[in-house]
């Protein structure tokens, strides 16, 4: 049984004392930086931050409904080498699970990291989110959530990979705030999942506390739901590409800007394939191509750059949805991903993200795998 | 230099064969390799699936290291290695000499079809009258007397059966390409001239020589005959001595003085010995009496023929000769009881049922009958069908047969799913292997595999179904009858047909049976120093053991070869590339072959050849006819000179054929041979002949692969073909008989070799045996093998020493080892031998350690030595084998226990024939040879009684002697056995620990011994390349058995260290640092443990030497950072671009 306590909250204030509870990690001197989203100065813009001194959190916000990039990447960034010190990072459960793969990839390490995971009420678009928010926006999302009213907000509602993440609570997190199925009004839940998460509990002198009966059915009821609705999501997308054609017109907008890619917490490529001179055709060959054919799309090799991209992600792909976001001309690219990610992982009963001991499929071997694939029983 | 390489004679190229070839060919001998057949293969051609893994793999034999001087590629349709000369449909006729020098005369059989000029179109075998059941299909389909031997030979060509060939000359007129040369055939081209007055001899002597085979001419006087002999060359003359006019010696005369050479051949009614002495003065070799009697004429002109045959041999002088001919097989319908083989039309044998079963054979993979097309649902199998069958003069095991059985039962299961009932009717399932019992125990367990221990009374037709009533008697002596749809018979060795023959032109011996007999403590050598042999033709055996036999036997051929003063292939200078040559423009070259018909179909051949000229880097494109023949090649050789292009397109078929070509063209033109592309035009030809599109589909994809060949060789890259330096020595571990006898191989080859021993004397368990069961002295050898390990200079022992820590690859491994004085030091060597050995495993059960009567087979072996017991005062001793083994965890077989019971019991019998001695057993190990001991023992009063798993026997040591008790199935109760002296077989284990395999990068398998590359594949290589392992730390085995694992481990090493380089092959990976974010994915991808991760400058480093190019790594790269030489990305796309162009 995980180590549990609680965070008091005072006036129903989550931010002020999360920012408090920020400052009290500090305190035990176990953290010598901690990566936490923040607003920005001036611009009602969320972006993470990497704070060194704990004065200085006043402006943090994990609970924005804003979700500008996923930091994994970063995390991977300050972790892929020893640092020379002690990070906390404060993460979404898409973003843990994005860093579970790349550690499993040797793009970063856990060992002087401390991971904080908050449970996700989801976030809005980037378009959205810029579209309305102010300073008190966070506080009204989350007080509407957590009373049972919703996620919609000023019209606006969660992003589509968030509508439909059967993952709300950061599992793969060294410490859990808990927020779902908690009298929030008074305090919040805390846990340590691992080790080094019950060990910094501990120096932290929270009082002790157990987990109630309404948390587990709140998250169950959260995660049917959203199943429900992602397999739908699904259905629905196989249906609308199960040809090339179909997928051919799925990705009619592509303009190759490569922003999926750019933003993919999996792609973890240091230079893609697709930007190097593999692709830069010769002259001839466009007009090869267009003499062959009669008519050709251009740009050349978008349907191309998004097969090879499922074929190198789609073992890794955790959902977080930041394609479809970045992407300028909304293709639906988290529907298409998640669809084939999600038969892909099931063929090789792999789950992304799920536990850094499960190997990535393709660097195991097995003799015994696919033999009516391979025509080997 | 050149004339001073070593060349060996490899007579026989199935597996064995090829192992040993290119075992001799990889440590840089000239092999010639024969065989009689007309494919390579042996009996593997004709067997799909093999143990333990159902699956083929013979490829994996082909070379790792220095892998491009082979063709890469499917064993089963060919070898072409560039120091291997393959002859087939080729026999040695005759050895002269002695060791080291050898003269044999190779004699080749025509197959009456050119080679050069077939190509396989098939007009032939619509036209031939003749139909004979095709062997290779063991009798199910019919084939032509012009047929393809094996259906995936390259090149594939047709040949005559000249036995059954009525030569009708059907076939001649319709070959395309004139390929077909009846008139070849060797005895049409011994031309007889009979000279008689008389027309009804002449008419008779032309007909029933004619019906031989020979070309017959006549002549009606001594002046015609003089006439024809001066228009046409003739090998023999028949010569009538009275004739009108010119009388016979007149002739003979005359005819000698112009044509000394001519045989000739007197005849006469009554000649008086006074003229045919005359004649035979004059020059005729003998004469012939009128009326001549067929059974005498016909042997007497054979004979002249033959010495013709013989003088047209082609002789080769060689150093060694490697005999590898192979197994024959009894034929149930020879022997006593026919179990009613070929008179009951479903039951067949082992070999036919693999037909069956291969998707090549008449069935099409399908379990059906033959006879009558029914799918098979309950099949029999049954052992031992002339083996193990004193009636059939058969005392011997024939090794491989429990297992194939097993293998085919399940085979049957797979192809129904599992539906077939299978039932394997044995006397003892001999699963004597490394993981042999586990694959019983799962055939049984998992797959419901039925093993009856039982005896067949009779098998008898059920009427009218095809299918048979089968009577066995269990082993309690119940009758059961049971009905099957098949049966299988486990068919015993024979020696091949010739062994008798080759024997005698060898000088080898024989064993009792007829089979080659090897010496004492040897597979491979024999009676005649550098005539060894290998693999089934000394008895039957699997395939791991005939390639671990066939290296040992390379082994000793290599150490014959060197003997002599013969030394191997200097090194081939490496490639290098001039830098003009990588900045200048390409200029290519196409040449297309147009033999086929496909290309003919363009009616423009300008078409095509604008078409290509549409690239501005394709300077000229020329057809051909027949590049593959020698004046086609002339042609191509001479376009390359005029136009010399720096790429070479070519368009042809059998790209695999072209290796060594391509070498010499480099030499020749100085055009790499790396920037040449061959591109397989004839496949689709193939393909796609007999659909109705079928031209003019084959044509665009013939167009589609020579536009794919051309981008591809558009963007290769010059091969700088680059190397690893080698330190040539190897270390041994393990002072045993195999550790000393790999060191001697390896240091009588001329390299350093540092054996480590970890205790203070060399020998290992060959210190306490005495000797083994056919009574070779084994403290002789230990004695003879340590003289001459001391004596050698090439060998450093260190003893009392043990291994800390290793690490290397390939060419340099640097080993720390440790004395008894803690001084440490560091070897560098090449390659590592593992021959930790094993030891007989220290057991508790059955009372052992209870009592002074409970002994294991080293302790009793030890008191007889020491004599501390003495035979003479027992009357009871009970043997109990399995002890702890053939079950979980130890669940295999100790291979060497069953036969060390039997010869302790035979030695108790003869110290004391009063004594009762009992064997108490789960199935009698006793393969191979080793039979008729058992058959001994049985002759001399030793009770055997059996036992299984679920009823062990008990040991009970209440009383003054313990007692033993068991089940006696005959009986059908239990029996106690009072026993002064109970001997427990408790088997092998490994002494292989699992730091010291991984500290040279070699690891264990479940049971700790050494785990191979592959199981039959690569016996005694790790996946590591040179790391090696021998003896009983691969698995339990006889000293002979470890011999021979020493030997061919050592063989593999020099194929290392007898380099002073290792080549990289050309198509290797490489690692573009720039774009690697050191994922590490490819490391653990890469099968060959080629890859590792330099932590200090942060790079995925390869071991060109180690990779072999099998992509995987490339494939797992997401963004090329890990590429293949010679398939960059660029340049696969454009290719995949060229495929699909439409």
């Amino acid at each position: 049984m995980a180590k549990t306590a609680k965070i008091e909250v005072k006036d129903g204030d989550l931010l002020f004392c999360l920012r408090e509870f920020f400052r009290s990690v500090f305190k035990t001197g176990e953290v010598t930086a901690m990566l936490v989203p923040m607003h920005l100065p001036m611009k009602q813009v969320i972006m993470p931050v990497l704070v060194s001194d704990p004065e200085r959190l006043d402006d943090a916000d994990p609970l924005a409904p804003s979700f500008p990039m996923n930091s994994a990447t970063l995390v991977s960034r300050l972790t892929r080498k020893p640092s020379g010190g002690k990070i906390a990072a404060v993460l979404r459960s898409c973003e843990i699970r994005a860093f579970t793969e790349l550690v499993k990839l040797n793009q970063g390490s856990r060992d002087e990291l401390v991971i904080i995971g908050i449970d996700c009420m989801g976030a809005y678009t980037n378009t959205d989110y810029r579209r309305f928010s102010e300073k008190e926006t966070t506080v009204t999302f989350y007080r509407s959530v957590l009373s049972g009213k919703g996620t919609a907000v000023s019209g606006a509602d969660l992003a589509p990979a968030c509508s439909i993440c059967e993952h709300p609570v950061p599992a793969g997190a060294d410490i859990i705030i808990g927020l779902f199925g908690i009298d929030v009004r008074n305090h919040l839940l805390i846990q340590g999942l691992t080790p080094k998460g019950e060990s910094l509990l501990s120096s932290l002198g929270l009082p002790e506390s157990g987990e109630p009966e309404e948390r587990r059915s709140a998250i169950e009821s959260l995660i049917g739901l959203r199943t429900k609705l992602r397999d739908n999501m699904f259905d629905k997308t196989a249906h609308a590409v199960d040809t090339l054609e179909k997928l051919t017109v799925w990705l009619s907008g592509c303009v190759n800007c490569y922003n999926c890619r750019v933003v993919c917490p999996v792609c973890y490529c240091k230079e893609c394939v697709f930007v190097t001179d593999v692709f830069r055709h010769e002259p001839s060959q466009y007009l090869q191509w267009a003499a062959r054919k009669g008519v050709v799309k251009m740009p050349t090799d978008t349907v191309f750059y998004h097969l090879t991209r499922m074929a190198h992600m789609s073992t890794a792909c955790v959902g977080c949805g930041q394609c479809s976001n970045a992407c300028p001309n909304d293709i639906h690219v988290m529907e298409l991903f998640r669809t084939v990610a999600h038969n892909t992982q099931k063929a090789f009963n792999y789950e992304a993200g799920r536990s850094p001991d499960e190997a990535p499929p393709l660097s195991e071997f097995r003799e015994q795998e696919f033999g009516e694939v391979v025509g080997i029983n | 230099m050149e004339e001073n390489i070593g060349t060996a004679l490899v007579v026989g190229a199935g597996i064995s064969g090829i192992r040993s070839a290119l075992d001799l060919a990889e440590s840089g001998h000239r092999v010639i390799l024969v065989d009689r057949a007309p494919h390579i293969g042996g009996i593997l051609s004709q067997l799909d699936y093999q143990f333990p893994n159902d699956r083929c793999g013979m490829c994996k034999m082909l070379p790792m290291i220095n892998r491009d001087s082979s063709s890469q590629y499917c064993l089963r349709k060919g070898l072409f290695h560039e120091n291997i000369e393959l002859l087939l449909s080729t026999e040695p006729v005759s050895v002269q000499g002695e060791a080291g020098h050898y003269r044999v005369a190779l004699r080749k059989k025509s197959s009456l079809v050119s080679e050069d000029l077939c190509i396989g179109c098939g007009e032939c075998i619509k036209v031939c009258p003749v139909e004979v059941p095709d062997i290779f299909n063991a009798g199910f389909t019919a084939r032509k007397a012009i047929y393809l031997p094996v259906p995936h030979r390259i090149p594939n060509t047709f040949v005559v059966d000249t036995d059954s060939c009525t030569m009708c000359g059907a076939c001649e007129p319709v070959c395309p390409t004139g390929a077909i040369r009846l008139s070849e055939r060797e005895h049409r081209q011994f031309r007889i001239l009979v000279v008689d007055d008389e027309l009804i001899v002449r008419d008779s002597l032309k007909e029933l020589l004619e019906d031989e085979g020979y070309s017959v001419d006549m002549a009606e006087s001594g002046a015609v005959a003089l006439e024809r002999l001066s228009g046409q060359k003739y090998n023999l003359m028949l010569l009538d001595i009275k004739m009108p006019g010119m009388d016979g010696v007149t002739v003979l005369r005359k005819a000698k003085e112009e044509f000394p050479d001519l045989t000739v051949l007197m005849m006469t009614a009554y000649a008086t010995v006074e003229t045919a002495v005359e004649a035979m003065k004059i020059g005729a070799i003998d004469y012939l009496l009128k009326p001549f009697e067929t059974d005498l004429l016909i042997p007497k002109i054979m004979g002249i023929y033959n010495e013709f045959e013989a003088a047209r041999a082609r002789f080769v002088d060689v150093e060694a000769i490697v005999l590898c001919c192979g197994t024959g097989f009894f034929n149930p319908a020879d022997g006593k009881d026919t179990c009613g083989y070929h008179t009951l039309p479903n039951v067949i044998t082992g070999i036919e049922f693999e037909r069956i079963v291969s998707g090549t054979g008449p069935c099409g993979g399908q379990l059906v009958r033959p006879s009558d097309g029914k799918r098979i649902e309950k099949i029999a199998w049954f052992q031992c069908v002339g083996s193990r069958d004193l009636q059939n003069n058969a005392d011997f095991c024939s090794n491989i047969c429990c297992m194939y059985a097993i293998k085919e039962a399940l085979l049957a299961k797979s192809s129904t799913n599992g539906e077939a009932e299978t039932v394997i009717f044995y006397m003892d399932m001999r699963t004597f292997g490394k993981s042999f019992q586990r694959y019983r125990d799962k055939a049984q367990d998992e797959y419901g595999v039925r093993f009856e221990n039982a005896r067949i009374h009779s098998v008898v037709p059920e009427d009218g179904t095809g299918n048979l009533l089968v009577r066995y008697v269990d082993t309690c002596g119940k009758i059961h009858e049971e009905c099957f749809g098949m049966i299988v018979l486990a068919t015993g060795q024979r020696p091949v047909k010739g062994t008798a023959e080759l024997a005698g032109i060898t000088g080898i011996s024989l064993n009792p049976w007829g089979f080659a007999e090897t010496a004492p403590f040897s597979l491979t050598e024999t009676a005649r120093p550098g005539i060894v042999i290998g693999g089934s033709f000394s008895g039957q055996k699997d395939i791991s053991e005939s390639v671990i036999q066939a290296s040992a036997a390379a082994a000793c051929a290599s150490g014959a070869i060197l003997a002599s003063g013969k030394s191997p292939m200097p090194e081939s200078l490496q490639e290098t590339v001039s830098p003009e040559l990588l900045r200048e423009p390409s200029r290519i070259l196409a040449v297309v072959c147009t033999c086929g018909k496909s290309i003919l179909a363009y009616t423009d051949k300008n078409m095509l050849s604008e078409k290509f000229k549409t690239d501005p880097e394709v300077k000229n494109v020329i057809f051909s006819e027949r590049i593959c023949t020698a004046g086609g090649w002339d042609e191509l050789v001479g376009h390359v000179r005029k136009y010399k292009p720096n790429r070479l397109l070519i368009g042809a078929c059998l790209p695999y054929m072209y290796g060594r070509k391509l070498k010499e063209l480099e030499k020749e033109t100085g055009l790499a041979a790396s920037l040449t592309e061959i591109v397989d035009i004839r496949t689709p030809e193939l393909r796609f002949s007999g659909e109705n599109t079928g031209e003019n589909q084959a044509a665009v994809v013939i167009e589609h692969l020579l536009g794919m060949g051309l981008v591809k060789l558009k963007h290769a890259k010059p091969s700088t073909a680059p190397s690893l330096p080698v330190t040539r020595n190897c270390l041994v571990v393990g002072g045993g008989i195999a550790g000393m006898r790999a060191a001697l191989a390896i240091a009588d080859s001329g390299y350093r070799v540092d054996l480590i021993e970890r205790s203070e004397c060399l020998g290992g368990n060959l210190r306490w045996i005495t000797e083994t069961i056919e009574g070779f002295s084994t403290q002789t050898l230990l004695n003879d093998t340590i003289q001459r390990i001391e004596k050698n200079p090439k060998i450093e022992v260190h003893k009392n020493t043990n291994v800390l820590a290793s690490f290397g690859e390939a060419g340099l491994f640097m080993t720390t080892v440790e004395n008894s004085e803690k001084e440490v030091q560091t070897i560098e060597h090449g390659a590592i031998i593992l021959a930790t050995g094993g030891k007989e495993t220290e057991i508790t059960a059955y009372g052992h350690g209870t009592s002074e009567a409970i002994v294991t087979q080293k302790e009793f072996e030890q008191r007889i030595t020491a004599r501390s017991l003495d035979p003479s005062t027992l009357s009871s001793v009970v043997m109990i084998q399995c002890a702890g083994t053939r079950e979980e965890p130890k669940n295999y077989c100790s291979r060497i226990c069953c036969t060390v019971s039997i010869k302790q019991a035979l030695f108790l019998k003869k110290q004391n024939p009063e004594i009762a001695v009992y064997v108490i057993y789960r199935d009698m190990m006793t393969y191979g040879f080793t039979e008729t001991f058992y058959t001994q023992a049985r002759k001399a009063g030793v009770i055997f009684i059996r036992y299984t798993k679920d009823r062990k026997p008990e040991v009970m040591v209440s009383g003054p002697v313990p007692k033993v008790k068991c089940f006696e199935p005959t009986l059908g109760e239990d029996v106690e056995i009072t026993a002064d002296l109970v001997i427990l077989a408790a088997g092998v284990i490994p002494e292989l620990p699992a730091g010291l395999a991984s500290a040279f990068g070699a690891s264990c398998d479940t049971d700790g011994f050494f785990l191979e590359a592959e199981s039959k594949w690569r016996p005694v290589d790790s996946i590591k390349e040179g790391v090696f392992a021998c003896g009983l730390a691969l698995s339990p085995r006889t000293i002979a058995e470890s011999v021979a694992t020493a030997e061919a481990a050592a063989q593999h090493a020099i194929r290392i260290i007898s380099r002073n380089r290792l080549p990289f092959g050309k198509v290797t990976a490489i690692v573009r640092h720039s774009l690697c974010s050191l994922c590490r994915q490819c490391i653990e991808a890469c099968p060959y443990g080629a890859r590792i991760l330099d932590t200090e400058n942060e790079q995925i480093l390869v071991n060109s030497v180690m990779c072999q190019g099998c992509g995987i790594c490339a494939s797992v790269c997401p963004n090329k950072a890990s590429v293949i030489e010679g398939f960059s990305t660029r340049q696969i796309l454009e290719v995949i671009d060229a495929a699909i162009c439409i």
